[in-house]
């Protein structure tokens, strides 16, 4: 129940910002503030990895951990490749500032938790953070974005954490 | 009788020229799959599939992978009797068929990833 409460919370915190106000609205944001929030959003969950290798013991949730360090270190370190040929650096905004409070919350909720409680809430806020950010790549950043280098590594982006969804999904599913 | 015999050897010349032309074409193409050079079957790693997903092979053939996704992957039997071990973005690994290649195969690092082995026929 609290699980779902909380994940609600994530949801609802980025569809609010999807659905809503013009000024609020990630459709607008420019190719150097979307870098920022993907980067932003590539760090929350290594920072939530970090967390499941300290205070899981479950080797499944290690395993998916690892990958989610591995994999969005990739994609961090093209992102800053690209942005350095672009002689461009990306730029904080409201979206990067909603991901950051949000992910504080659900650290210092997910930090006191341990054994099957912890698992369960990782592997679905995994599920959930990844299903969002991906509608939010698909839907608003992808058809908005300038640079077509940009749009590449967005592209490809999206892929790798469509497979991290299902990985989440099978994760979620063998907690059951 | 002479001309009797030309015909006959003619017969036996058409016959074995008959014979010859069904047999052929079922025993040498057999022949030469069975005993064929092993080749190197390349299986690419791109956007988080195998490529081929289903790959024929016999056992003395080579399969290399080669990742060329921007994240690690690998190549790890279902039942983990054999792994090619991490694979970095542009590498790639190559293993000699024999009979427990045979079958399903995953990405360690990504479980939705499954693709298969299976001899060719
Ligand atoms: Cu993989």
């Amino acid at each position: 129940m609290k699980i779902r409460t909380l994940i609600a919370t994530v949801g609802i915190a980025l569809i609010t910002v999807m659905g809503g106000a013009q000024a609020n609205d990630p459709a607008k944001l420019n190719d150097l503030q979307i870098a920022h929030v993907a980067y932003t959003a590539d760090n929350i969950d290594i920072r939530y990895a970090h967390l499941a290798l300290a205070l899981s013991t479950n080797p499944k949730i290690h395993e998916f951990a690892r990958t989610m360090i591995r994999d969005h270190e990739a994609v961090n370190t093209q992102a800053l490749a690209l942005l350095k040929k672009l002689k461009a650096a990306p730029q904080d905004n409201f979206l990067s500032k909603q991901l950051t409070a949000n992910s504080l919350k659900l650290i210092d909720k997910m930090s006191k938790l341990r054994g099957n409680a912890f698992d369960k809430f990782y592997a679905s806020n995994e599920l959930a953070y990844h299903k969002a950010v991906n509608g939010l790549v698909a839907n608003a950043f992808i058809p908005n974005i300038e640079n077509a280098e940009v749009k590449a590594l967005f592209k490809t982006g999206l892929k790798i954490f469509k497979a991290h969804e299902k990985h989440a999904e099978m994760m979620v599913k063998g907690l059951k | 009788m002479r001309p009797f015999q030309m015909q006959r050897r003619e017969v036996v010349g058409w016959a074995a020229a008959a014979i010859a032309a069904a047999i052929l074409p079922f025993t040498i193409p057999v022949f030469a799959e069975t005993n064929r050079k092993p080749v190197t079957h390349i299986v690419d790693i791109t956007d988080f599939v195998f490529v081929p997903k289903s790959l024929e092979v016999r056992p003395g053939d080579r399969i290399t992978w080669v990742n060329k996704d921007i994240v690690p992957h690998t190549a790890t039997a279902d039942d983990k009797s054999w792994d090619t071990g991490a694979l970095k973005p542009n590498e790639r690994k190559t293993i000699t068929v024999t009979k427990k290649l045979l079958g399903g195969y995953f990405c360690r690092f990504h479980p939705s990833m499954k693709a298969k082995i299976a001899t060719q026929k």
